[in-house]
This record gives structure tokens, C-alpha cells and sequence, in this order.
């Protein structure tokens, strides 16, 4: 497959986001950072030590990776959402040489640079005004979970951008499905939290593979490869399932 | 099919057919497009033009039947179809977050254009649509005929064959309208022009040859001189009497069988005739009358589209 009609869609997009890189940051930045310090500083003197770590450190890492993947997610949603139902820009790819996939492909790389770029804002932030440290080589453990698991919300992203065609309802998944996702993959609490007859569901979930392994990698450099495969095929399958659920709505 | 209507014929339909669940929106659907010519399709609201123009710009596919484009077949050679038209949609499909001239650029590498040749081929289109001076503005602070006149540009930009234009000038006023008229004329010759609208009198200035479809269904085609020759039988006619006296002759005429419908309207009355040789009877009855002015109406290209495809409102 020739990828030259997703690269020109994927510039189009970058170019469109370095214009509003600042309003876009200082949005995306506002609300991890918001939770951070009324949470890991507010709250911290009550908690204490989480999996002998304090809790400010233990929710730092989760709080990059959701920012990452929650803007993989709402770029791909809104972004293809308002190409196709309301810009009918879609429509204008469709009738040049470009195929679907790679309209598709575009948008699923687009709204992962969001998440990568988003995410490391944020980590940035979180480095700089919080005592969070970790060692540099923990990063690369890091990013192993946070690519795929951006790529892996930015292709649920065109899913939901794909199959829903009022913005209501999109507000509503997020809200029933994907917030809560994230939020009981350990975000706040360790998994040991849950009662042991749900914990090997929870388990199961791949966002509880992205967070869970994503915060071990980061803090303590651990590189579980069970979780990072469960995030790569959960990616590569929701790639998968996005191309086709795409191209079978445009031949509607 | 013949090897010499694949040769001459831009856009070729044959026995197309799409079908959603039960119903029909293009039924066995015939069409030839000469190269170089404007073909105007014609027809009222659901009568499937946007279905025909989506399949032919290989955005659907047909349930049953075939179209070629340029002799491609329109089900396996999308991608190179797609490379040779430019399609106006209905929809102004512009992208509100890039440039006037950022728009033409994303299409020029859409379609695999070398930046050197597009920058120059972007300038001399931003000239020709008078766009040249608002290119780094966002179309979303242009009029509707800038914008209008910026997708037309667009779809221009990779130097197509066949320039598909669904409604292009719905929404303009009638300055703007006459002025994507003369771009559409500037451009005849240079490539095939395939137009569908719902205003006739665009199509009859536009247009070498008009279809009209209705029901998903050709139902006429021929140039707009062919097409009001088919309305023969009842002729009208205006007669224009002296005021005093145009009742009492409204009267008489109506009376008479060779009329098939009388229209009043101050001292004009409107006759339809069976035929125009009852204008003599006509004549005949009105000796000594007071009239001032006999005139034929002419038929316009709305008369026959109603009297093709009924008067009653589609929704």
C-alpha cells in the first residue's frame, strides 16, 4: 500500500496543530495537573505510602499516560467525527487517489502524535514543578507501553468517530466506557485494591496492562512483557477493526 | 461494448443500477458523455442524480450494471478514475482550519503532484478564480462565491479530464452564480463537464446536451432546442385585448373546444390550444374583437422539466 495520501492528511493535521500547539497544551495540561496536586500533594499526607511509594509518585506516571491516551482518543473521535459529518473534508480525500486505509491510517497516526506529544507535555510539567524522578533508561520501558497504548486509544478513537454520528453520543462513550477504563486499570489505587474474584478481570483489561505496567516500567524499571504484549495486540487488532469498520462505512 | 464508444465517450452507464434495501435510486440507468462536452443531468429531489454522480466518481458502488469512465471501469479502477476527474460536491467541502491556498496544496498532494509543479499551477488558479489576494486567509471569512469558486479551483488543481460539478452554484447569489458560469464556460473544450442542478436556466446556458432523470430513471436527453421540441401538440398563447372588452371575450373563448386551458390576468388572457392549428378558429372568433397583441409563448426548459417529471413537491 502506498502511504503518500496518509503522510499529506498527517501533515495537514500537524500543521493545523502547530498553529493552536500552545491553547492545545496549556488545555491538556490544566486538568493532570489539577488532579495531580489535589490529589498526590493534597491528598498525600492522608495516604501515605502506596506499594511503598508515596502517593504523589505512585499516580504521576498514570496521570502522563492517561493525558497521552486521552488525547490519542479525542483527537481521533472528534477529529474524524468533524471531517465527516461536519467539514465533509472525508468526502474530499474520497475522490482523490487516496484509499480509505490510508484516510484511515492518516487520522490513527495523527491522533497518536497527539497522544505522544501531549503526554510528554505533561511528564515535562509533572518533572519540573513535583519531586517525581525516575532514572533516564526507565523511559525506554515507559515508551514501550505508551506507544502502543496511544495507538491502541487513537484506533478507538476512529471506531467511535466512525460509527457515531451525534457528538452526544460520543460524549457519552467517553463517559460510560472510556473514562471508566482508565480509571479502574489502577490510576488511583493499586490493583491489590480490588476484591481477588474481580482482580483477574481487571486484569484482563488491556488498560489495566497499559497503566499497570506503564507505572512499573516508569518507577521501578521493570519491564513486564505479558502486559506490553497484551497492549501490542489489543493495538494491533483495534488497527484492525478500525480500517475495516472504515472502509465499511464508506462503501454505506 | 464498442471499442469506438469507449474512444469518444467520456463517461459511458450502462443498465445502472443501486438499490438500498427496497428501494431504487438508479434503475437500469443508461448514459453517453461525449469528451470535451458539458452534460447537464437534471432532475427533481430524490430522483437519484447524487446517487449516479457517487457512483460515477467510484465514492459507491452499483448494486448491478456497469459505468466507465474514460473507458476505466468505475468497480476496479478507482484509483486511477480518481485520478483523472475533479468532483465539486454539493456540500462545500472545504477545510476551514487551513488557508485558501493551503486547501489547494493538501489536494495537489493528495493527488502526488511535485511541489514545484503545483506552486505554480496553485498561483495561476488563484489568479483565474480572483483569489489571489486572499489565499492566506481562511475560507470560513470569505463569501459563499469565493468559496464556491476556491472548491472549483480545487477540484481544478491536478488538471483533470472530467470535472464533476453536483449543484455547484446552490446558495450564490446571481452574481456569483454567473461568475462559476463563466468559469465553467472558460474551461469547455479543455475537459468533460458532467453538471447536475436544480436551476434549468443555468443548465440551458451551461450545458451542449441536458438528461433528465426522475424516479432513477432516464427519462429525456437531448440538447435544450431538442428537449422543448418534444412539447408539441398544445401551443400558448397570449392575447392581449383592450380593457373593456377582455371579459366578455375570455368568456368566448373559453367556450370553445380547441382550448384546452384559459388563464386571465388583467387584460392578458393565456390560451393552451390542442394544437397550433386552432389558432385559426382562434382568429376567426376574435374578428372585430379589440385585440391589442397576439404572442406564442415560448417554452422554456422548465416547461418540459415539469411537464417530464410532474408538478407535484418531492421532499
Amino acid at each position: 500500500m502506498m502511504l503518500r495520501g496518509s503522510r499529506a492528511i498527517w501533515q495537514r493535521d500537524m500543521q493545523v496543530l502547530r498553529r493552536s500547539i500552545f491553547s492545545e497544551l496549556v488545555a491538556v495540561i490544566a486538568y493532570p495537573l489539577t488532579i495531580y496536586l489535589a490529589f498526590g500533594i493534597g491528598m498525600q499526607s492522608y495516604i501515605g505510602l502506596v506499594d511503598g511509594a508515596p502517593y504523589s509518585l505512585f499516580i504521576a506516571p498514570g496521570l502522563i499516560t492517561m493525558t497521552a491516551v486521552n488525547a490519542a482518543y479525542n483527537e481521533s473521535v472528534w477529529s474524524l467525527w468533524f471531517h465527516r459529518r461536519v467539514q465533509f473534508t472525508i468526502e474530499s480525500y474520497r475522490v482523490t487517489p487516496v484509499s480509505v486505509s490510508e484516510i484511515v491510517i492518516a487520522k490513527i497516526m495523527s491522533g497518536f502524535t497527539h497522544g505522544i506529544i501531549k503526554g510528554c507535555a505533561v511528564g515535562l510539567v509533572i518533572f519540573a514543578i513535583t519531586p517525581f524522578r525516575f532514572p533516564l533508561e526507565h523511559l525506554l520501558h515507559y515508551l514501550l507501553f505508551l506507544i502502543p497504548g496511544s495507538a491502541l486509544f487513537s484506533c478507538a478513537g476512529i471506531i467511535s468517530g466512525t460509527v457515531m454520528d451525534k457528538p452526544e453520543t460520543i460524549g457519552k462513550v467517553e463517559a460510560v466506557l472510556v473514562m471508566p477504563l482508565i480509571f479502574m486499570s489502577g490510576l488511583f489505587f493499586p490493583l491489590s485494591s480490588y476484591p481477588p474474584s474481580i482482580i483477574t478481570w481487571v486484569r484482563a483489561l488491556p488498560t489495566t496492562a497499559l497503566f499497570e505496567g506503564a507505572r512499573r516500567a516508569l518507577v521501578a524499571g521493570d519491564l513486564l512483557l505479558l502486559p506490553v504484549l497484551q497492549v501490542l495486540v489489543s493495538a494491533l487488532l483495534t488497527f484492525i477493526a478500525a480500517v475495516v469498520i472504515f472502509r465499511y462505512k464508506m462503501a454505506e | 461494448m464498442e471499442l469506438s464508444d469507449m474512444m469518444t465517450a467520456a463517461i459511458i452507464a450502462r443498465s445502472l443500477t443501486k438499490t438500498y434495501g427496497d428501494l431504487t435510486a438508479l434503475d437500469s440507468f443508461d448514459l453517453e458523455v461525449e469528451q470535451g462536452s458539458i452534460f447537464g443531468l437534471l432532475g427533481p429531489n430524490g430522483a437519484g442524480k447524487t446517487t449516479l454522480i457517487r457512483i460515477l466518481t467510484t465514492l459507491m458502488r452499483q448494486s448491478r450494471g456497469e459505468a466507465f469512465i474514460e473507458g476505466l471501469d468505475t468497480r476496479s479502477a478507482g484509483r486511477d478514475i480518481r485520478c483523472m476527474i475533479g468532483v465539486v460536491s454539493q456540500e462545500n467541502s472545504l477545510d476551514r482550519y487551513l488557508t485558501a491556498r493551503e486547501n489547494l496544496e493538501l489536494h495537489a498532494r493528495l493527488h502526488g503532484m511535485d511541489k514545484r509543479l503545483y506552486k505554480r499551477r496553485i498561483d495561476d488558479l488563484l489568479e483565474l478564480m480572483g483569489l489571489s489576494g486572499r489565499q492566506k486567509d481562511f475560507p470560513d471569512t470569505f463569501s459563499g462565491g469565493m468559496q464556491r469558486r476556491l472548491v472549483v479551483a480545487r477540484a481544478l488543481v491536478h488538471q483533470p479530464r472530467i470535472l464533476f460539478l453536483d449543484e455547484p452554484t446552490t446558495g450564490l447569489d446571481p452574481q456569483s452564480r454567473r461568475a462559476v458560469w463563466d468559469y465553467v464556460r472558460s474551461l469547455a473544450g479543455s475537459m468533460t463537464i458532467f453538471l447536475t442542478t436544480h436551476y434549468l436556466e443555468e443548465a440551458e446556458q451551461l450545458c451542449d446536451k441536458i438528461a433528465i432523470m426522475d424516479h432513477g430513471r432516464l427519462i429525456a436527453i437531448g440538447s435544450t432546442q431538442e428537449l422543448k421540441d418534444r412539447l408539441t401538440g398544445a401551443s400558448v398563447y397570449k392575447i392581449e385585448f383592450a380593457p373593456q372588452e377582455v371579459d366578455r371575450y375570455a368568456e368566448l373563448l373559453g367556450s370553445m373546444s380547441c382550448v384546452l386551458n384559459i388563464k386571465q390576468m388583467e387584460n392578458i388572457v393565456t390560451v393552451t390550444l390542442e394544437c397550433w392549428e386552432c389558432l385559426a378558429e382562434i382568429v376567426t372568433a376574435l374578428n372585430g374583437a379589440p385585440v391589442r397583441r397576439i404572442s406564442l409563448q415560448e417554452r422554456t426548459l422548465e416547461d418540459v422539466f415539469i411537464s417530464l417529471t410532474g408538478e407535484k413537491v418531492r421532499e
